[in-house]
C-alpha cells in the first residue's frame, strides 16, 4: 500500500535524482538497457519503502538501494561480472604509482590528454568494489561517509579502494600507448 | 611505522584533500606536509589532472524519458498499478508496453482533478496551475505526440490555436536560436483551455503554457522550482502568465527562457 505521503515524498525527493541514480546503475550494469531496468526496480522500491519513516538524505539513499538492486541484478543476470575483492587484491598497497620525477610531467599530459574512449575504458576494467566508489565520488559526488553507508564498506576502506582505484586510472592513461 | 605504511597514510591524506573530506585542521597540517614534499606536489597534480579528466569525459547521464515517465506514472497512479515492485527486476517489465495504460491514468487524474477546481469555481492557486501544467507535459511524454498541431512555421499554428481558444495566443519561432518550433497544443487549466506552446532542443521538448494572469499569482521575475522530477518556470509579463517545462540542463533551460521571453517582448511590442 503507497499511501499519498509515500508518493507525494517519491515525486519531490527521489525523482529529482533520477539521473543520479541512472548514471550509477549505467556504469556498474554496464548497458544502458539493464540500467533502466535497475533503476526502475530500485525506486519503485524506494516508492514503497516511503510509507515508513522520512528520509534524511534522499540522494545518498536513492543511490544505496540503487546499488543494492543493481547488485542483486548482476548476481542474477551477469554473475560473471561479480569478481569479488577483498584479499589480495586489496590487502595490497594504496599504490601511489611513483615514477621518478622527470617522467612526472609527461605521465601528467598523458592523463590530461585521455580521450573519452581511453577513461571510459579505464573505469570500466576497475574491479567492481574501486568502480563503484570511483564512480560515486566523482559523478555522484557522494561524500566518504556516504560511500560508506551505500556500500557498507567501513570508511577506511572507502579511502583505500578510492585511492586504488585512482592509481589504476593513472598507470593505465599514464602509460604511452 | 614502516615506511610503505608511511607513504600510503600520506597518499591517503592527499586523496582526502582533494575530496574535501579533512576538517580545517587536517587541511592545515595537509597544506603543510604538501609544501614541504615535492613528490608529493607531483602526486597531487596528478590526481587533480585525473579528476578534470574523468568530470569531463563521464558527465552524468540523463535517465531515458520513458522512465521518468513511467516512474511519474508509478507515483500518481493508485493501488491498481500494475507497475509494482517484483521480487527481480525483470526485463519483461520494459518490453511489455504495459506503461502506456498510464496514460490514460494521468489523464483521468488531470480531468478529475479539473472537475473538481471548475466546481470551486475559486481562483487557481499557482501551485495548482502549476502542476496541471506539468500534468500535461508529462502526458504529452507518455502520449509520444506532444502536439496537436504540427508546424514550426507560427502562421500555422496561430490561426489552429485561435480557432480552439477565446484569446489569441503569443507565438514566437526561435529556431535561429536552437529551439525549433515543433507545434502547438491546447492543455486545459483549472477548466479553461490554453495554448502551450512546444519546441525542441536536441531530444528535449519544452513547452511554454500561456495562462491569463488573472488566474496565477506569478511574479515578473521567474522563479524556478522542481517538480515531478522537471524543471519548472514560470513568470508574468503585463499581458500574459506563463509556466515553462523541460527536462534539459538548466543551464540551458536558463538560457531558452531569457531568448523566449525577449523574443516574446519584440512580439507584444509589434502587436500594440
Amino acid at each position: 500500500m503507497t499511501s499519498e505521503t509515500a508518493r507525494r515524498r517519491f515525486t519531490e525527493q527521489v525523482l529529482p535524482h533520477l539521473d543520479d541514480a541512472f548514471s550509477l546503475a549505467r556504469w556498474l550494469t554496464g548497458s544502458a538497457t539493464d540500467a533502466e531496468d535497475v533503476v526502475q526496480d530500485a525506486c519503485l522500491r524506494a516508492l514503497k519503502a516511503l510509507d515508513g519513516a522520512p528520509v534524511e538524505r534522499p540522494r545518498a539513499w536513492l543511490l544505496t538501494i540503487t546499488r543494492n538492486t543493481a547488485f542483486s541484478w548482476l548476481a542474477k543476470n551477469r554473475s560473471h561480472m561479480l569478481v569479488l575483492v577483498g584479499g589480495p587484491e586489496e590487502a595490497k598497497s594504496h599504490g601511489s604509482v611513483f615514477t621518478s620525477d622527470p617522467g612526472a610531467t609527461q605521465e601528467e599530459s598523458l592523463i590530461a590528454n585521455a580521450d573519452r574512449a581511453c577513461v571510459t575504458a579505464a573505469i570500466d576494467d576497475l574491479p567492481l568494489a574501486f568502480k563503484e566508489t570511483l564512480i560515486m565520488r566523482e559523478i555522484n559526488g557522494l561524500s566518504y561517509r556516504e560511500i560508506s553507508e551505500a556500500t557498507g564498506a567501513p570508511i577506511g576502506t572507502v579511502m583505500s579502494r578510492l585511492a586504488r582505484a585512482r592509481a589504476l586510472m593513472i598507470e593505465k592513461l599514464g602509460r604511452p600507448s | 611505522m614502516t615506511a610503505s605504511s608511511e607513504r600510503d597514510d600520506r597518499t591517503l591524506l592527499l586523496h582526502a584533500m582533494l575530496d574535501g573530506e579533512l576538517d580545517a585542521a587536517g587541511a592545515v597540517e595537509a597544506e603543510h606536509r604538501l609544501a614541504a614534499d615535492p613528490q608529493a606536489q607531483v602526486e597531487y597534480a596528478r590526481l587533480q589532472v585525473l579528476r578534470t579528466v574523468i568530470r569531463t569525459h563521464t558527465p552524468r547521464e540523463s535517465a531515458p524519458e520513458a522512465l521518468r515517465a513511467r516512474l511519474v506514472a508509478a507515483a500518481s497512479a493508485d493501488e491498481a498499478s500494475p507497475l509494482r515492485p517484483t521480487p527481480t527486476p525483470a526485463r519483461h517489465m520494459i518490453d511489455r508496453p504495459s506503461w502506456r495504460m498510464f496514460a490514460s491514468a494521468i489523464a483521468a487524474t488531470v480531468v478529475v482533478s479539473v472537475g473538481a477546481q471548475t466546481l470551486i469555481r475559486s481562483a487557481l492557486s499557482p501551485d495548482d496551475a502549476t502542476r496541471a501544467v506539468v500534468a500535461g507535459y508529462v502526458r504529452g511524454q507518455i502520449s509520444e505526440k506532444p502536439v496537436d498541431v504540427a508546424s514550426s512555421d507560427r502562421h500555422t499554428v496561430k490561426p489552429w490555436l485561435a480557432n480552439k481558444l477565446p484569446v489569441a495566443a503569443l507565438i514566437v519561432d526561435l529556431s535561429a536560436e536552437g529551439f525549433p518550433l515543433l507545434g502547438g497544443r491546447v492543455d486545459v487549466v483549472g477548466g479553461n483551455p490554453v495554448p502551450t506552446l512546444v519546441y525542441k532542443h536536441r531530444q528535449h521538448l519544452l513547452t511554454v503554457t500561456e495562462l491569463r494572469p488573472s488566474a496565477v499569482d506569478y511574479a515578473m521575475t521567474p522563479r524556478h522550482i522542481t517538480l515531478d522530477g522537471y524543471s519548472v518556470v514560470f513568470w508574468k509579463d503585463s499581458a500574459h502568465g506563463y509556466v515553462a517545462v523541460s527536462d534539459i540542463a538548466p543551464a540551458e533551460f536558463d538560457a531558452f527562457i531569457e531568448i523566449f521571453r525577449k523574443a516574446a517582448a519584440k512580439e507584444q511590442d509589434r502587436q500594440d
